[in-house]
């Protein structure tokens, strides 16, 4: 046991001089630690013993960082608080605060386990991790956790056993951004807090049954170990399920949440139906007519137009005379004019089709085809 | 042969030339079908052996044609080309145009939308320069919450709201000035006649959607062209901000409806002058009072001219007694109400006055900037009248914060805002150069698919013959337009402009819209640092 006073009269021992004291130590062999440290930063990690003996460190009143970046085989007990960020980046250590923890305990931790004997401060837990080849970090905490706790947690396990807790053992805004792991809580919950709650299965009382008796074992609180064990007080926070993307089509929307029958159905009826750019029938801008009553000009007959009409929209018919009339079926019909163009003697006209008076149902449309008779009366 | 005078037209007169390649055109007559200019058509060519061809003596080669007369020019839209099987047509914008000089005989120029000549913009020069990174902590876009709310009412200085002390807590002793807080996005005023019912309905559906399944509590200004019944009786009222200009369109229905509403509206919105044709008032074609327009404005089938100002309004101080307290009136004093003109050498003037106003009844002053305009309008009115909003917003501003009374009278902008469709971008410095939020119209047309566009694409929105059924009255037409694909396209853009607004809050560490906070901005442009007192950096 190597003790080590950090504090010689006026004189402050540096976080560097301690540290690399530490470190100049421990490979000389040393692995049992008594500082009484006097705000130095960063005791306790990255360190290790060549022949992978575990490191003890006992500490009172260090500064921040206790236990930062601890490696596996590293044991660091704490007599009282600590400020900020104890256990950050823990990749291994267990690390035991007798005290309350300042801000972001634990914040990174991958590995590990803290246990923190009061409250913790804001952000705590925030970013734990797991890494797939290790196993997951742990983060124990009596009391209750400040505010934006768990922040993008993404892996681990944390509890927070809100012992004493009058208000609510998480603050405001806990677990935002968290997409993996979970937070065991005993206690009441932030009203606002948005959280995706489950109540314990057998599985998590085995967890917490075994974690909490190891737990209050290291800081000496196994008198509470029955009140903390009635599950009824207890629930896990997962993440969030992510609020999905409104899944609800707009047309759906549309159909059962819209005023129904849309907006102007008193005065112009939607159908809500669209049509093609190139439509047929009444949706035509232009209609063909074919007028053979010029006396300067007459039909030759010569299928021209039946024949090069890409909608295949124009008929011939015989009258019994051996005269040929010819139509143009509106439903097949677009309106494109080449019957006009091809025709040798301008007998086809394109004219503007009237405009629609009302919204038309596609499926209810019937053009009527024009027979030949309405042909034949239209020629006159 | 027709003798071809000197001032007869050719194609390449036009704006917009035809390309087209006969190789690959099978003739299927799409392209000259959905042509709502009729500005293509089928010809036989007159080529080599034609002559006999239409005789009957050969094979005619039938080509698409571009025509030539001035009723009917091609512009560009484009829809040939997205109806053509083959690629073989298509429209090219033609830097040897004399078609400005065209049709000088048929009156003043229309068309719809802005300045036809790109040319730089303000917001484009400017930047967030200002990255928190080791001075303060910036903010996690996707992950924390922020609050994206803006004002739409008259906001009291805390001194002066009616607070007693009840107990243990504070109270309001008084009636005070409703203030709305809605998302930062409001989609602007565009009536019924100007647009389609169907594109109306659209983003009406489409606001509604993004209140109730996606919790962003978006307003929309219904224009001047009527409200719907169906709507003033519904509780979709919610989310409309009624709209009264200087025709006073549909506003006899509106206080009839009264009665009967369910809920009460989201805001008045009075409109003195908007960005298109500041100084004009609106302008809707007889061709475009088809019978349910007169149906919903109660009209006669007519041109309507709204005259450019409010009949009876002679002063600012009118404005606001007459105006502001009339509207108020009709809401019972619990409906903010605001107004709406186009920027203007003179708007600080003006919001200087109704930052005076005693009664403390103006809800907002909406400024409508240059390049705004979905209404059509007078081409020589689109092109040379208004003035940039960036400057004017940043004017109205600084003189609100040198008497200390910023934020009192919400300041929304409009007028161009995403015309790069870097919406959210332009939102974000516009609010941070002291506007509360912003109002967006051409780009609602755009999601719904408008082709017109800054380079002369289209923009024929005065015609009556819109080939997406976006502005035209004419059904055959209007049907053309999806509605439940329109709709969500703008909900996809309000749920994206969500996003990247957080993306530009996220560095600057503000989770709530950072009004006025102009030492976020940089710009690379000397005198528009000076002008709108920000960092020049380069």
């Amino acid at each position: 046991m190597r003790h080590i006073e950090t504090l010689d009269g006026h004189k402050r021992m540096s976080t560097q001089a301690l540290l690399q004291t530490l470190e100049a130590a421990i490979e000389e062999g040393e692995t049992d630690f008594y500082i009484h440290a006097s705000g130095q930063h960063d005791i306790g990690g990255p360190f290790w013993n060549r022949q992978g003996k575990k490191l003890h460190f006992f500490l009172t009143n260090p500064g921040q960082r206790v236990g930062a970046m601890a490696l596996p085989e590293t044991e660091i007990v704490v007599q009282g608080s600590v400020p900020a960020d104890c256990g950050w980046l823990n990749a291994g250590g267990e690390i035991t605060i007798l005290g309350d923890a300042g801000d972001t305990a634990g914040h990174c931790a991958a590995q590990g386990q803290i246990y923190i004997a009061g409250h913790a401060g804001t952000r705590s837990g925030s970013l734990m991790k797991k890494d797939p080849s290790y196993p997951a970090p742990e983060l124990w905490i009596l009391q209750s956790v400040g505010s934006f706790a768990f922040e993008f947690m993404s892996g681990g396990c944390a509890v927070v056993c809100g012992v004493d807790c009058e208000g609510p053992v998480l603050g405001q805004r806990p677990c935002v951004g968290m997409v993996e792991g979970v937070v065991y809580v005993r206690g009441r919950l932030p009203e606002d807090a948005q959280l995706h709650r489950e109540n314990l299965n057998e599985e998590d009382k085995r967890f917490l049954g075994e974690g909490l008796e190891r737990f209050l074992g290291k800081i000496g609180q196994m008198a509470l170990l029955p009140d903390l064990t009635d599950w009824r007080n207890w629930q896990k926070i997962l993440p969030a399920v992510h609020r999905p993307k409104a899944t609800l089509s707009l047309a759906d929307y549309r159909r059962t949440r819209w005023i129904q029958e849309g907006l102007f159905s008193d005065v112009l009826p939607d159908t809500f139906q669209s049509v093609g750019l190139a439509a047929k029938g009444q949706f035509r801008l232009r209609i063909p007519v074919w007028d053979n009553t010029s006396e300067l000009r007459h039909c030759r007959d010569c299928h021209k137009c039946e024949l090069t009409c890409p909608q295949k929209a124009i008929v011939r018919k015989e009258r019994s005379d051996g005269s040929a009339v010819y139509a143009s079926l509106d439903k097949a019909c677009l309106g494109c004019g080449l019957c006009q163009s091809v025709c040798p003697e301008d007998i086809w006209r394109m004219e503007n089709n009237a405009e629609l008076q009302a919204f038309s149902s596609l499926d209810q449309e019937e053009p009527s085809a024009p027979s030949c008779a309405d042909a034949s009366s239209a020629e006159g | 042969m027709d003798t071809v005078n000197v001032q007869d037209l050719t194609v390449n007169d036009l704006a917009w030339v035809i390309d087209y390649h006969p190789e690959r055109c099978v003739l299927c007559g799409a392209c000259v079908a959905t042509c709502s200019f009729g500005a293509i058509s089928f010809v036989a060519n007159k080529g080599l052996g034609s002559a006999q061809a239409k005789k009957g003596q050969g094979t005619a080669r039938i080509v698409v044609r571009q025509s030539t007369d001035p009723s009917k020019i091609c512009c560009g839209c484009g829809m040939c080309e997205k109806v053509c099987p083959n690629r073989a047509i298509h429209p090219v914008s033609n830097p040897q145009s004399r078609e400005a000089f065209v049709n000088q005989a048929q009156g003043p120029r229309r068309r719809g939308g802005r300045g036809n000549l790109p040319k730089k913009r303000t917001l484009d020069a400017i930047f967030v320069g200002r990255i928190s990174q080791m001075t303060d902590p910036p903010l996690d876009a996707e992950r924390h919450t922020f609050d994206l709310r803006a004002p739409l009412g008259r906001v009291l200085a805390a001194d002066k709201l009616p607070l007693e002390v009840s107990g243990q807590s504070l109270q309001i002793s008084a009636s005070h000035p409703p203030v709305a807080w809605i998302y930062p996005l409001i989609f602007s005023d565009m009536s019924i006649g100007a647009l389609s019912t169907r594109a109306w309905e659209a983003i009406a559906i489409a606001t509604a959607y993004l209140n109730e399944e996606c919790g962003l509590p978006v307003r929309m200004c219904s224009g001047e062209g009527g409200v719907p019944q169906n709507l003033l009786t519904s509780d979709k009222l919610a989310y409309m901000i009624l709209q009264i200009a200087s025709g006073h369109f549909g506003w006899n229905r509106i206080l009839r409806a009264r009665p009967l509403m369910r809920t009460e509206p989201a805001g008045v919105l009075i409109k003195i002058g908007q960005g298109a044709k500041p100084g004009d008032g609106g302008w809707l074609a007889a061709n475009k009072v088809s019978r349910h327009i007169q149906a919903i404005r109660g009209v006669p089938q007519t041109t309507l001219h709204s005259p450019p100002n409010h009949q009876g309004l002679y002063s600012i101080e009118e404005s606001v007694q007459k105006m502001h307290l009339s509207l108020n009136q009709v809401f019972g004093f619990r409906v903010p109400v605001a107004i709406k003109c186009a920027a203007s050498s003179t708007s600080v003037a003006v919001y200087n006055n109704l930052l005076r106003d005693p009664y403390r009844i103006c809800g907002g002053f909406f400024l409508d900037g240059l390049d705004g305009g979905t209404g059509a309008a007078n081409t020589v009115a689109l092109n040379h009248t208004g003035h940039p909003i960036t400057s004017k917003l940043r004017d109205c501003y600084r003189a609100a914060t040198a008497q200390g009374l910023q934020g009192q009278i919400p300041l929304w902008v409009g007028g161009g805002i995403g015309m790069n469709a870097d919406c959210a971008a332009d939102a974000f410095k516009l609010i941070c150069l002291g506007a509360n939020g912003v109002f967006v119209g051409r780009i609602l047309l755009a999601l719904l698919g408008c082709v017109g566009n800054e380079h002369g694409r289209c923009n024929q929105c005065h015609s009556g013959k819109c080939p997406t059924g976006i502005c035209t009255q004419d059904l055959r037409l209007v049907q053309r337009l999806d509605v439940d694909r329109g709709a969500e396209n703008i909900v996809n853009f309000v749920l994206n402009f969500d996003q990247e607004l957080k993306k530009l809050l996220a560095p600057v560490g503000n989770s709530s819209l950072p009004v006025g906070r102009s030492d976020a901005l940089i710009t690379n442009d000397w005198a528009i640092a000076q002008s709108l007192g920000i960092a020049f950096a380069c």
